[in-house]
């Protein structure tokens, strides 16, 4: 599999069998929300980050002092001239200066061993399991969709960057709202108003042919002439991320999304959970230059997204996390890759963070047929969040679960 | 005046089994009746003049990756490029000219099952040879498809096959091929795909010529085990057990129920018996003549190369001949559908993921630029709703759209805009 992305897993993890359809909102429609009902401050955001493909964690979080480690990867195992040591023997892909900025700071907890039992090693299973939070039934809700179960409605409460919506998005009864990336623009004259008639409902529509009207109106709510947010330029941070190192040039998409994201919690938009996303971490072959690249991006656009939470004074209230669908295998391939594996690390950073190492580090030596044995169950991450940012019992969300990381300084 | 639900299965015949219905085509189908028009548009020509008569695209072996930023790099990639738009308006052209369609629609259909992109494989020639395998065997046997594919070029480097050896083995292939293109997930264990993997080790693909190459010494022939066999296995033989397999019995029945049926109403559970033995064709026309073609709440929305060339057909455009090729290429880029580049493994999404802001404002251009160019001899003499809906193949317009069109008075141009961007349009009722 070349590039990985989040279509992909709406078709085949069922998100598109949900029973609400997501509303695709408008940028008018979120300034406007944010004009009459903006979010205080103090109030905690979380930016979830998923990263499509099953993320190699040993050569993102890297023990390289580790002579196991070094001999089970020729060709494809980073040496201490190519990581940016930690602790603990262990250091970050050299392309993540920006982590490194966040860990000095205190601001970047790195939990390790993240998994969770009897893993699954099909992407498309296991991205399902990570999203819906239900490692043992197949359930097609996902985790912050539950949690808006449990609020009260409001279509922007949750959104995703895109022109789908993510799985973890839908709930049983709510669903949150996508904002397709860049502009639409929209036909004028008489074609327009005749392009209204047929954006209209009409009693006899099936669900899609009701969903390909109601596309058609949603292009139209969108109007050039109210103060598109979109079009001011991205809040600045004081302190740019360092270039060195994982900056290969051009715009990833991630960078893209994560400036739409600064731009709407810089005007006060009333949302809780954005949910952005990068692919082409399923690196079976050619791993290195690729998924060091990837990790450069994830690093340094972050890095900047917290700078301007920063400037905007939003800086003790958003919390970024990045994961993916599985770790990667111990052992190399033929094919200078890797195949797909179990645990990985999981990041927390900005908000109130408290930086540091949580869970054990994997051992390298006691393996489980060729695969990291997980240390740190993902749903213990989900609670501290879902207790600690959104206010809600942990086990009405991820049926009856009781333990989180103390991640997370009190308010 | 066929009734409605005859209407309903005529257009869902020929928009689904085809890529919708040329002028005049539609009213045909209906005045022959049912079970003819079934015949029709179910059996494949032996062979197809229009289709045949596009001509292929000169297609060669371009060697290896020049030097970055020399001369030769920029000759190069000049040369790539119009090597792969010529086979993307080849294949285009033949879906949109067919006089029958079935054949290209189901080699369309496999594309997106053994989904293998350009993006990676970087070689026309190579795409073009996989896309003349699943032409060969789209309606033919399953097992001699599986085994055609095991060795393709394209697949194999694709999935990192090309480059695998019995030292270390690349998992990629094995596990798509049991998860995505013979068993579906769950009815197989990670001891199996690591065991597979093993088996399908020693091919090279040579990708820029589309060849292949089997190196005994690359490949691991101790026994493995897996699906409760164990023997000396290489990649035929391990096809073989995968399509014998009762999970594949219903796994392509079900992946098929849901592109061409429905992704809402659950497979029948005897649909799987038209699989028995592994033909495509009776699969095929067990589907296409099933109760459930009937049934009113099987929507299906049309893909961006569906609605695309069932425009063309209607228009009766051959997108070769288009003023600018490379503007209907990048339409169908930002609508999220090209020919030869699916996201991934996975193949293309369906339905609700075409239904977005964004794919209706691309579809709402590309409408205005394709009914410039096209003949729409068909509306001089009756522009009623009535005509619109038998011109294109549509079972009934909504009374939203009558108004649409009844705004927009006769002028054929404009109607023609409304009715192809219509929901009833983009969306096969």
């Amino acid at each position: 599999m070349d590039t990985l992305t989040r279509r992909k897993f709406l078709q085949l993890t069922g998100a598109g069998a949900i029973a609400g359809v997501a509303a695709s909102l408008s940028i008018e429609e979120i300034a406007q929300a944010a004009l009459s009902n903006p979010l205080p401050i103090g109030t905690p955001i979380v930016v979830v980050v998923t990263l499509y493909g099953g993320n190699d964690g040993l050569n993102t979080v890297v023990p390289y002092q580790d002579s196991i480690y070094q001999a089970s990867r020729p060709g494809i195992s980073l040496d201490a001239s190519k990581v940016i040591p930690l602790q603990d023997g262990l250091a970050l892909n050299g392309s993540m200066t920006g982590f490194k900025s966040l860990w000095d700071q205190k601001k970047l907890a790195i939990v390790r061993g993240v998994g969770y039992p009897q893993p699954d090693h099909s992407h498309f299973s296991s991205m399902a399991i990570w999203q819906s939070a239900s490692p043992q039934e197949h359930i097609s809700s996902g985790w912050i969709g539950r949690w808006l179960d449990s609020q009260p409605h409001d279509p922007m409460r949750a959104i995703g960057l895109g022109s789908v919506l993510p799985p973890l998005l839908a709930g049983a009864h709510q669903v949150g709202s996508v904002l397709p990336l860049g502009g639409l623009v929209i036909p004028s004259g008489t074609l327009a108003q005749q392009c209204a008639q047929l954006s209209k409902a009409s009693g006899a529509d099936t669900p899609l042919v009701a969903l390909a009207a109601q596309s058609m109106a949603d292009l139209f709510k969108l109007s050039g002439d109210v103060g598109p947010v979109l079009k001011k330029p991205a809040p600045v941070p004081d302190v740019l991320p360092t270039q060195a190192g994982g900056n290969f040039g051009g715009d990833s998409s991630l960078a893209q999304q994560l400036d739409v994201v600064a731009k709407l919690i810089a005007v006060n938009a009333p949302t809780r959970v954005w949910a952005v996303s990068l692919g082409g971490f399923d690196t079976h072959a050619d791993e290195i230059q690729g998924q060091t690249k990837l990790l450069g991006t994830v690093s340094d656009s972050i890095t900047r997204f917290l700078g301007q939470m920063q400037k905007v004074g939003r800086s003790r209230d958003v919390t970024v996390l990045v994961y993916s669908e599985f770790g990667r295998r111990v052992k190399a391939n033929a094919s200078m890759g890797t195949d797909h594996g179990t645990a990985g690390p999981v990041f927390i950073a900005g908000g109130r963070t408290q930086g540091g190492f949580y869970g054990d580090q994997p051992s390298l030596k006691t393996l489980n047929n060729g695969d990291l044995m997980v240390t740190t169950d993902f749903r213990d991450v989900y609670g501290a969040i879902l207790e600690d940012l959104l206010n809600t019992d942990k086990s009405r969300v991820i049926d009856g679960w009781k333990s989180k990381l103390p991640v997370f300084a009190k308010a | 005046m066929a009734d409605l639900l005859d209407r309903l299965e005529v257009s869902r015949l020929v928009h689904r089994f085809g890529f919708g219905p040329k002028p005049g085509e539609f009213k045909k189908l209906l005045n022959m009746g049912l079970p003819a028009a079934r015949t029709q548009i179910l059996t494949a020509s032996k062979s197809d003049a229009a289709a045949d008569a596009v001509v292929a695209p000169k297609l060669t072996d371009l060697g290896f990756f020049p030097t970055q930023k020399t001369q030769a790099a920029a000759d190069f990639n000049l040369a790539r490029q119009l090597q792969i738009n010529s086979l993307y308006t080849w294949w285009l052209d033949r879906m949109a000219v067919a006089d029958q369609a079935l054949l290209e629609r189901m080699t369309w259909f496999w594309h997106g099952h053994w989904a293998t992109s350009y993006d990676k494989v970087q070689y026309a020639i190579t795409m073009k040879i996989q896309n003349d395998t699943l032409r060969k065997y789209a309606l033919g046997n399953f097992a001699d498809m599986s085994r055609a594919m095991v060795q393709d070029p394209a697949l194999l480097y694709w999935l990192d096959a090309g480059q695998n050896s019995k030292q270390s083995p690349n998992e990629n292939l094995a596990r798509e091929l049991m998860e995505l293109f013979t068993l579906g997930v769950g009815n197989y264990t990670e001891s199996d795909i690591r065991e597979i993997a093993r088996g399908l080790t020693g091919w090279q693909v040579y990708r820029s010529g589309g060849t292949t190459q089997f190196n005994p010494l690359k490949h691991d022939s101790t026994p493995i085990t897996f699906l409760g066999h164990t023997g000396t296995y290489d990649a035929l033989g391990i096809s073989d057990v995968l399509v014998t397999e009762s999970a594949c019995q219903q796994f392509i029945p079900a992946r098929m129920w849901f592109r061409f049926l429905s992704a809402e109403n659950p497979v029948p559970s005897d649909l799987s018996d038209s699989f028995v033995g592994r033909d495509i064709n009776q699969l095929v026309q067990t589907l296409g003549r099933h109760s459930q073609m009937r049934a009113v709440g099987n929507s299906q929305v049309k893909s961006p190369v569906e609605w695309f060339i069932s425009a063309c057909r209607a228009l009766n455009i051959t997108p070769s001949k288009l003023q600018n090729v490379g503007y209907a290429i990048s339409a169908l880029t930002n609508m999220g559908q090209l020919p030869f580049n699916p996201p991934n493994v996975g193949g293309w999404p369906a339905d609700e993921a075409w239904l977005s802001a964004s794919s209706a404002q691309f579809r709402l251009s590309f409408a205005q630029y394709l009914v410039k160019q096209g003949d729409l001899s068909t509306l001089a003499g009756d522009t009623s709703a009535q005509a619109i809906a038998d011109w294109l193949g549509v079972a009934e317009f909504s009374y939203r759209t009558k108004s649409a069109f009844s705004a927009a008075g006769s002028d054929p141009a404009r109607l023609a805009i409304l009715a192809i961007c219509s929901p009833e349009y983009v969306v096969n009722a």
